[in-house]
């Protein structure tokens, strides 16, 4: 493993500049393989989620009556037959909102019960509210909507033909690629397209609305934006923001699925709630979820490229155009992270990237791990696979041709400078590590070989960007409170949905109190407890709440510092906390202990901790500025095997080195990267959305849409973390953020497809290869690239 | 679910008798496909008359060299089953590979060929193998058993006792799964037998089907290549979510071709 030198000051984090070797170091501080806060009770069926949880007296649950139709003026809806079953409750319809009717996370305009018009096979459009789900069901069922249809508009193509857009398309521009690209030696255009991905949490949509006291109502919800849920609600209800608590302990996987679509949810159930005056739960069952709520975006990415001999780019006009589905969503934010990631790790000098919002009669798409940036990365990699192949070379080569490069091509077609740029030396090093140049021959001699099956390789890099691209949302508070026997409550405004936000941010704590992570008890997200917070998304959860949480506790520490000054009659600047107790010199006193002098001394042992992200400022008008604060970085290698008589098509080996700064948890981290992996995999093999003539999706059960599972994942599969690598900037003990950057590196898996297919044929061009690769399109592939 | 009457008889007759009286009842072998459809309201019979306590339709035994298999056993008992194994191992390789463990636990042979699913499994080996259907009234022969999709020679209220599997010289299947669910995309079963060669495809079409010409490559050249360039037409075949009838096509060639190889 390479070593790098320090790169910055290496403990602008710690404490004091006074410093006494402590003792003993405590157990599960930063940089620890600490095991997931929940890890046992996860298996043993302890950890709790929100269906989970002893349903309140008088409780009734929500089915939903969805739109048959994909596009549809709404005339009528007769509940008559619905409200005369036994155990129905009510029935609510748009007409039953008090307040604003309208959930839509960034654009008004999505109402959460239409109105008017259905603009999906699945769109809810009433919900029935019984003593139990059964019945509820059953009585859904019993709802006549009444409807004249509309004509739909139901695939990408027809929407980008009919320039049916929800928005005017945005625009990334540097440089004049016009004139670039009619004067370079070579042109090429082309283009690919990859489908939409059901998020397939386990745990699906849930939300259980109690009502309280007055307006007041609390709604437990499986959403990553307990915040949104709060305003959302509260509008909904035509009550304060004050009047609504949303409160969130863990979530069965999210993946960006319960970032907008969990306020439907949690929206119908305390609509239904505040009508009633009972506690209403709602929980989706798989069909139900996989048809109402969105997915990650389909795109349709389209090229025409400038470069010269040696396969150097010099300019790039390419089209992204993105399938919304029926609203507006969190479309904004997606299309412009894929405008941002469609040069990945590459310099284009001219550069022009132009995102269409295609509007569909089809389930909202919504965020999904990446948000976009996967989607505008794949363009970039079937660009340079396309160059790679006119000019008869190497893939890898031509992309570490075009890598970002100092001095004078680091500019991103966003106007943001890269630094610290890490992809060269992680190439090559993982160029050595997994043995690429060998196999790259042995594999090339096997294919001159053999007919039937062919076996592919590739390298991809992944450059992502870390920082909602909306500088607002980069902000995070927490609340950290000391009791006297030394244990600690940490609340923040991260949710956790298994990725382990919560026992590394309670490992940042941990780190500060020199104490051992067991004394430190992560709780339920709560809009009571740490308001006004962003989403726990763009991979930011970690980032975010764990500087806040630091501030919080950095701030108890100094107060309680004075006072172990005092107890140990040292000069504070003395102190250091470290094994489970302050120490100066070789005086020590517990950690518990000194809780409880500090509270004799009538100190505060509670503070709360706000952060910002420094540095980052985007002008959405001319779309440019510093999105992002720092760039994580990953490779992968990937070799595949197919059958070219069928499409089948088998992993043999990836080999990953990805960069996660100083991570705060390497067990936690590599999860997420082998997660990441596996589910970026499924995204581009597998996985596929179908709908029929009429808009309704048949895919919605694991009997029809396939997602990864053990057997999927190659045999080989080796993840380094890269090593001596402490971020630059100053994030939490600089760490990097890791939900979201591993999903691409399945890209190499996709690209040695497209390798082993090149193979197929005499070469000069790219397999015609889109994604998802599935058996079928494999085989049509080599049937194309055959001679 | 709603209300229905449940039995248990102990007896063949006991369950036809039942089922004599009500045409709206319904024999439950396994419940993996009756169960789904109930809930669905796809079906909703009056009674469900569940074959399991009849201990006659359960297992595998050789009878004057035919390998029976009682309808209700379970896939897997077809699977692991030693004589299945050394006698027709391209039957017990079928077995095996239908769905999941749950599934082959508790699906049984009497439900997947009354219900005759276009993608299943075992009609390819009960056509491949010139297998026969015995029922509590009479002797069906494979070539007479799958009609249509989802249709059969079943008469109302005739339920399948046990199927009888004449020994092959040799046999095999071959299948390409549906990545999600495990059913057949397309499942050749071949087999060399005393009659002459039978080739099966299941999956590919609305229901079961031979392939003469493979039929007869084989019965002069047993080898795969004899069928290399076969090719059956696409007109029937289904496309839908999963695969296309072109694709489908193309599969049976290569299913086929597969399934010689594995045979020996
Ligand atoms: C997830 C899943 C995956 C599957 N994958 C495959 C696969 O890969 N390949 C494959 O071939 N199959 C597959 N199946 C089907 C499965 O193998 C069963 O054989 C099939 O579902 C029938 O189920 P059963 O035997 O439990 O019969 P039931 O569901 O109980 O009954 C099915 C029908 O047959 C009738 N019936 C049952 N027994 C008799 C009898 N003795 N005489 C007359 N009629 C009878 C019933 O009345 C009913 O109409 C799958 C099923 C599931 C749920």
């Amino acid at each position: 493993m390479t070593r790098r030198g320090p790169v910055f000051a290496p403990d602008d984090n710690a404490a004091a500049p006074a410093r006494a070797r402590p003792t003993a170091r405590h157990k599960g501080g930063v940089s620890e393989t600490a095991p997931h806060d929940s890890a046992l009770r996860h298996v043993d069926g302890g950890a709790k989620y929100i269906d989970d949880m002893s349903e309140p007296a008088g409780c009734l649950h929500l089915a939903l009556v969805t739109s048959e139709w994909a596009h549809a003026r709404i005339t009528g809806i007769d509940t008559a037959k619905a409200l005369a079953l036994d155990g129905v409750a009510t029935v609510i319809a748009a007409g039953d909102i008090p307040g604003e009717n309208d959930m839509a996370p960034v654009m008004p305009g999505e109402p959460l019960l239409p109105p008017e018009v259905a603009e999906y096979v699945g769109h809810p459009v009433a919900a029935v509210a019984a003593a139990d789900f059964e019945t509820a069901r059953q009585a859904a069922k019993l709802v006549e909507v009444h409807g004249e249809p509309l004509q739909p508009v139901l695939d990408l193509d027809d929407a980008i033909a009919r320039e049916h857009y929800l928005l005017a398309p945005i625009v990334f521009q540097r440089g004049d690629p016009g004139p670039a690209l009619s004067e370079a030696p070579r042109r090429l255009q082309g283009g690919t397209r990859v489908g939409c991905q059901d998020h397939f949490y386990l745990e699906t949509q849930v939300a259980l609305a109690v009502p309280q006291e007055d307006d007041e109502m609390v709604v437990y919800s499986g959403t990553q934006h307990p915040t949104e849920v709060q305003h959302i609600v509260a509008h909904l209800l035509a009550v304060p923001h004050a009047a609504v608590q949303v409160e969130v302990r863990r979530m069965g996987g999210a993946f960006g699925g319960k970032e907008s679509q969990a306020s439907l949810v949690a929206g119908l159930a305390a609509v239904a709630a505040a009508k009633t005056g009972r506690p209403v739960k709602l929980r989706l069952d798989r069909d139900s979820d996989m048809l109402v709520t969105g997915k990650r975006h389909a795109f349709k990415l389209d090229w025409d490229v400038g470069f010269d001999d040696d396969g150097r780019i010099l300019a790039v006009d390419m089209q992204l155009a993105g399938q919304c589905g029926w609203s507006v969503d969190l479309s904004p934010g997606v299309l412009s992270r894929a405008l941002s990631h469609a040069d990945n790790a590459y310099y284009y000098p001219h550069v022009r990237l132009t995102g269409l919002f295609c509007k569909t009669n089809t389930q909202s798409n919504t965020a999904f791990r990446g948000f976009g940036g996967p989607q505008g990365m794949l363009a970039a990699e079937a660009m340079l696979d396309a160059i790679a192949r006119s000019l008869g070379k190497d893939p890898l080569e031509v992309r570490r041709l075009n890598l970002y490069a100092a001095p004078d091509r680091l500019l991103t077609p966003y106007h943001q400078t890269v630094e610290h740029f890490r992809i060269p030396e992680m190439i090559d090093q993982l160029v050595a590590s997994s043995d690429y140049a060998r196999r790259r021959a042995e594999i090339d001699r096997f294919n001159a070989g053999n007919d039937v099956i062919k076996r592919g390789l590739a390298l991809a890099p992944v450059k992502f960007g870390i920082s909602f691209n909306k500088p607002e949302m980069n902000q995070a508070g927490a609340l950290v409170n000391v009791y006297t026997d030394g244990s600690v409550a940490l609340n923040h405004g991260g949710t956790e949905m298994g990725q382990g936000v919560f026992v590394k941010v309670a490992q940042v704590v941990a780190e500060v109190f020199g104490i051992d992570l067991t004394a430190v008890r992560a709780t339920a997200t709560t809009t009571a407890k740490v308001p006004n917070t962003s989403p726990t998304a763009a991979s930011s959860g970690s980032d975010l709440n764990g500087m806040a949480a630091k501030q919080a506790a950095e701030t108890i520490r100094e107060r309680m510092r004075a006072v172990a000054a005092e107890q140990l009659e040292a000069d504070a600047r003395a102190v250091t906390f470290a094994g489970n107790q302050a120490v100066a010199g070789n005086k020590t006193i517990g950690f518990g202990e000194l809780a409880q002098a500090c509270h004799q001394a009538r100190v505060s042992l509670s503070s709360t901790g706000y952060y910002r992200t420094p540095k980052i400022h985007f002008d959405r008008e001319t779309n440019r500025g510093r999105p992002f604060y720092y760039y994580a970085h990953g490779v992968a290698v990937s070799e595949v095997a197919i059958d070219t008589l069928t499409g089948e098509w088998k992993p043999l080996r990836t080999d990953i080195l990805h960069d996660v700064g100083s991570s705060l948890n390497p067990g936690v981290d590599r999860g997420q990267i082998e997660g990441g992996f596996i589910q970026g995999l499924g995204w581009l093999t597998m996985e596929e959305c179908v709908w029929d003539a009429e808009g309704r999706l048949l895919t919605h059960a694991p009997s029809t849409y396939k997602i990864p599972t053990a057997r999927d994942v190659p045999r080989d599969l080796r993840i380094e973390l890269l090593q001596n690598a402490p971020n630059e900037e100053a994030t939490a003990f600089r760490s990097k953020a890791v939900g979201e950057p591993p999903l691409m590196l399945a890209n190499s898996v996709w690209l040695a497809l497209r390798d082993a297919v090149h193979a197929c044929g005499p070469g000069g061009r790219a397999a015609a290869l889109d994604a998802p690769a599935t058996p079928e399109k494999i085989l049509r592939a080599v049937e194309a690239m055959r001679p | 679910m709603y209300q229905f009457d449940y039995h248990r008889p102990t007896s063949l007759d006991e369950a036809a008798q039942i089922l004599s009286q009500d045409d709206e009842a319904s024999l439950l072998a396994g419940g993996q496909t009756l169960l789904p459809t109930m809930k669905q309201r796809l079906a909703a019979p009056s009674q469900l008359v569940d074959l399991s306590g009849i201990a006659e339709l359960k297992g595998v035994r050789e009878d004057s060299g035919q390998i029976i298999v009682g309808a209700m056993t379970p896939h897997d008992t077809v699977a692991n089953d030693k004589t299945v194994q050394a006698k027709i191992p391209g039957l017990a390789h079928l077995a095996g590979e239908i769905g999941d463990p749950q599934v082959r636990n508790r699906g049984t042979i009497g439900g997947s060929l009354a219900n005759n699913d276009p993608a299943s499994d075992y009609p390819g080996a009960v056509l491949g193998l010139g297998a026969t259907v015995r029922t509590n009234k009479r002797e069906i022969p494979a070539d007479d058993f799958f009609l249509g999709l989802f249709e059969t020679a079943l008469d109302e209220g005739e339920l399948i006792k046990e199927v009888a599997f004449p020994v092959p010289k040799k046999s095999a299947y071959a299948k390409f799964h549906n990545p999600a669910s495990r059913y057949a995309i397309v499942g050749a079963f071949v087999a060399s037998t005393e009659q002459g060669v039978r080739v099966a495809i299941t999956g590919a079409g609305p229901c079961v089907f031979r392939v003469p010409e493979m039929e007869q490559a084989l019965n002069s050249n047993w080898s795969a290549d004899a069928i290399k360039d076969i090719k059956v037409a696409a007109d029937d075949f289904n496309t839908d979510l999963h695969a296309s009838a072109d694709y489908r096509a193309h599969l049976v060639t290569v299913m086929a071709k597969r399934a010689v190889q594995a045979a020996g």
